[in-house]
């Protein structure tokens, strides 16, 4: 039997067993923090920062990702205060700008409301989540691929660019690449790129409120943990 | 001669009798040998000193040291003479045998050698009354000015090692630990984090193994403190480590140095092989039953290895990426074992805080920031180097006093403090004094001790470009807000300064700059946006000129400048013509020449070689 903590997630208490994350322990109750680097089984990086919470310490809201925030007893966390909300969005904005090509990244940013993008497209597309180098190392054992350079210059690759023998092909850091389902009207054209937001009639029909899951369709899209994939 | 001292009491006697061997009448020769006036070739002087006093037979009047840095790095290379430190400053080699005359007949000082006060005009003999110095507090500056960095002799000589003596004959770890929370001593590498309250959460911390870590790789471009400290008084350091690894309960060390300072990874490596040697790191230290040694470990040039987690992961031997910092290194750090990382200056500080007490470093400073601070003074201002202020010493004094004002008598217009991710402070503001706390209300901060001094020719969006491009450069790219964050608050900076500004993009500098600030994963990312908030905050006038009327008010982002010939006072020397790399200058001879904007490469040579001061900049 695993020792099971209490934290206050949104003012409701909540039990997990000990050791889990914040997130997790969210998730288990249906308190949806939108996340995407984050992936069950394999281990947190907290890359993206989408996950980010309030965690009240001292009577202080101190801001991190709660994907890698283990979770204690008498914690206090906020997931959707306006001010988590909107930073939330700005980061969202930045991905979506980043990448528009990719329909798990045009779904997060309506999910966290973005309403238009403010920055100038760019097709980066590797927004550098981690999902395949964690996958390769920690499902797989294999460390085929991994982050290769520094800062803008950072990309994933083979060991010397070159495809390793014990590299199994077993495409599953494909399966789980963010950039693998494009919008639903195809890939856009360069020039000529746009917030999607087909998905976000979806949302406000089902009235979407944090802790209030409504199924949506695109948690397919950044394997969102409520389906099982 | 190693001595292998096994005792406390050992200790006292072998101090005392390398001081009584250093006091033996001969008059002292001190040159500075820190990175400045190694670079203005101060070897070249110690050399020739010491040919001269073998060939001249001054054995028995004259003693050599080459010391560390004494911080005033503009005035390069140093020599002071006898104990009264007369301040012979920009020594050449030629100048030695005039001062050898004059110090080995006891008569005087050399006055051509001597500092001039521009102020006044006069000159200055003895080294403390140098206005440079005057307004300093000066502890482990003046440790350096004391000990050659390679004799550890020195530094047991000036009573090195005697707090580790002092802790070892009697004090508990709790009681160490408390006399440094009492001190009030905070972190000196930027984050200034309690030093105490690090130390007392590592020794709760469970488990068996313990690290304590020195932080040296000094990243940020412009400062030396660190370096000027490891390289000048590597037993200072080493001293403290020891005494922190008592206190916490560590049996490793390991002193984490960038590999550019190559001074500083030869003489702490040789200080730690005479420590042992002597019998301060290995087994069984000063017969007390602790055990603890220190390997140096060299940074292999990433900025983002001074953040105390990725620097752990570095030390690990993997990529030095941060980590999430929602449990402490003083819990899991090294190898996942409770680790205490602390800066080279808060390392160097706790000695004197053992032997002098606690309360004699709480006297310094203000409220709650301590003792003093290395400073790196840089920029344009008369008197650049180090500087060590106690806490609370205002930036006026520090520019003003210390750094002897603006360079060619040009005003001030704002300082840079903290390193490139710190903030610009207007002239206004130079009421300020230097504190943890204060500094980062006003959106700056004290970080590492950098202190880049601004003159009224600086565009302050072009600063803060030039630090968000180092920043983008420096970011490990690991997570999302700092990697694309700044490079998009680059970009929209680099379209403000060549005219492609809109009004909305300031809105936007601040909503992004937050974000980044809020969210990002480890210190590098969290102070990364400071520079462009700040000097948005102090100078958004400037930033509307650039935007609204397509105007540099310093003339420097050459986007928006143009140069211009004017018709009166052009006589057509054909100067410019013939010296512009572009051929954008078109005229005859003795008729007014005009500048094909086009064609204009906005390189400035044109002004430079024109006698007449025809050619301006709008």
């Amino acid at each position: 039997m695993s020792q099971y903590i209490t934290l206050n997630i949104d003012g409701s208490d909540v039990s997990t067993p000990k050791g889990s994350s914040v997130m997790e322990a969210a998730l288990r109750y249906g308190i949806c923090i939108p996340h995407l680097c984050y992936l069950p089984t394999i281990s947190e990086s907290g890359a993206c920062r989408i996950c980010i919470v309030e965690n009240i310490v001292d009577g202080k809201p101190v801001i991190t990702s709660s994907c890698t925030l283990v979770a204690k007893e008498g914690m206090v966390i906020r997931t959707n205060t306006e001010k988590i909300r909107r930073l939330r969005r700005n980061i969202a904005e930045l991905l979506v700008a980043q990448a528009p090509n990719s329909r798990a990244l045009q779904d997060i940013a309506v999910k966290c409301g973005v309403k238009e993008v403010r920055y100038p497209f760019r097709h980066d597309d590797c927004v550098l989540c981690g999902r395949c180098v964690r996958v390769c190392e920690d499902l797989y054992q294999a460390r085929a691929i991994g982050f290769i350079g520094r800062g803008s210059q950072r990309y994933v690759g083979f060991p010397f660019d070159v495809r390793p023998d014990f590299c199994k092909r077993c495409w599953a850091c494909v399966d789980l690449c963010l950039m693998k389902e494009t919008p639903c009207d195809g890939p856009m054209e360069i020039g000529k790129e746009y917030l999607c937001g087909k998905c976000e009639s979806t949302i406000f029909a089902g009235q979407y409120d944090a802790g209030d899951c409504i199924r949506c369709d695109m948690g397919k899209g950044f394997g969102c943990t409520r389906h099982k994939f | 001669m190693h001595r292998r001292i096994t005792s406390p009491e050992n200790l006292e006697a072998v101090s005392r009798g390398l001081a009584a061997e250093r006091d033996d009448g001969r008059v002292l020769m001190t040159v500075c040998g820190g990175p400045g006036c190694q670079a203005s070739r101060c070897h070249d002087v110690a050399s020739e000193i010491r040919k001269q006093v073998k060939d001249r037979e001054l054995e028995k009047k004259i003693r050599l040291r080459v010391t560390g840095c004494h911080g005033f790095c503009e005035q390069g290379p140093i020599v002071l003479v006898g104990p009264e430190k007369i301040f012979y400053c920009r020594v050449k080699q030629e100048d030695v045998r005039e001062i050898l005359d004059h110090a080995a007949n006891g008569g005087g000082a050399v006055e051509r050698l001597l500092y001039t006060d521009p102020d006044t005009g006069r000159t200055v003999i003895h080294e403390a009354d140098v206005p440079f110095y005057r307004a300093q507090t000066p502890d482990l500056l003046l440790q350096n000015r004391q000990v050659d960095p390679l004799s550890i002799e020195d530094y047991l000589a000036i009573g090195g090692y005697s707090a580790l003596g002092k802790i070892l004959a009697g004090m508990e770890p709790e009681k160490v630990i408390q006399e440094v929370t009492d001190s009030g001593l905070r972190g000196l590498g930027g984050a200034g984090f309690p030093t105490g309250r690090k130390w007392a959460a590592c020794r709760a911390a469970y488990g068996e193994e313990k690290y304590v870590v020195c932080n040296a790789d000094e990243g940020d471009p412009g400062a030396f403190m660190d370096r000027g400290i490891l390289e000048g008084n590597p037993h200072a350091v080493i001293e403290g480590m020891i005494i922190g690894a008592w206190a916490i309960g560590a049996q490793e060390g390991y002193i984490y140095v960038r590999n550019e300072y190559p001074i500083a990874v030869e003489h702490a490596r040789i200080a730690v092989g005479q420590a042992r040697d002597y019998g301060f790191l290995g087994a069984n230290i000063l017969g007390s039953g602790l055990d603890f040694d220190i390997s140096i470990t060299r940074g292999a040039g990433a900025f983002v290895c001074g953040e105390s987690t990725a620097l752990m992961v570095s030390l690990e031997g993997k990529v030095g990426e941060p980590r999430p910092k929602d449990v402490e290194p003083v819990e899991r750090g090294l190898w996942n074992k409770p680790t205490t990382v602390n800066n080279v200056e808060t390392w160097a500080n706790i000695p004197s805080i053992i032997r002098k007490g606690a309360g004699w470093f709480a006297g310094i400073g203000t409220e709650k920031s301590k003792g003093t601070k290395i400073l790196a003074l840089t920029g344009q201002v008369r008197n650049t180097g180090l500087v060590e202020v106690a806490f609370g010493t205002t930036i006026r004094t520090i520019v003003e006093d210390i750094g002897g004002g603006g360079l060619d008598g040009k005003k001030i217009k704002a300082v840079q403090t903290g390193g490139p991710s710190g903030g610009c402070l207007p002239e206004s503001m130079f009421d300020l004094p230097v504190d943890f706390d204060l500094l980062q209300e006003k959106g700056s901060m004290v970080g590492s001790g950098g202190l880049v001094v601004l003159d009224e020719d600086a565009c302050m969006v072009d600063v803060a470009k030039y630090f968000l491009k180092f920043l983008q450069d420096e970011s490990c790219g690991k997570c999302v807000p700092c990697r694309i964050g700044v490079s998009r608050l680059l970009e929209i900076v680099t379209d403000i300064t060549e005219g492609r500004g809109k009004p909305e993009y300031l809105d936007l500098l601040e909503d992004l700059g937050e974000t980044v600030a809020q969210t990002s994963l480890c210190g590098l990312g969290k102070t990364a946006p400071n520079p462009v908030l700040s000097t948005l905050k102090y100078f958004r006038d400037e930033y509307e000129a650039h935007i609204n009327e397509k105007r540099c008010p310093a003339h420097i982002c050459k986007a928006l400048i143009r140069y211009v010939i004017d018709p009166d006072k052009c006589n057509g020397c054909m100067a410019c013509l013939s010296a512009c790399p572009s051929g954008a200058i078109h005229g005859e001879k003795k008729q007014v020449h005009t500048i094909d904007t086009g064609m204009c490469d906005k390189c400035g040579i044109c002004v430079t070689v024109c006698g007449r001061g025809a050619i301006s900049v709008q």
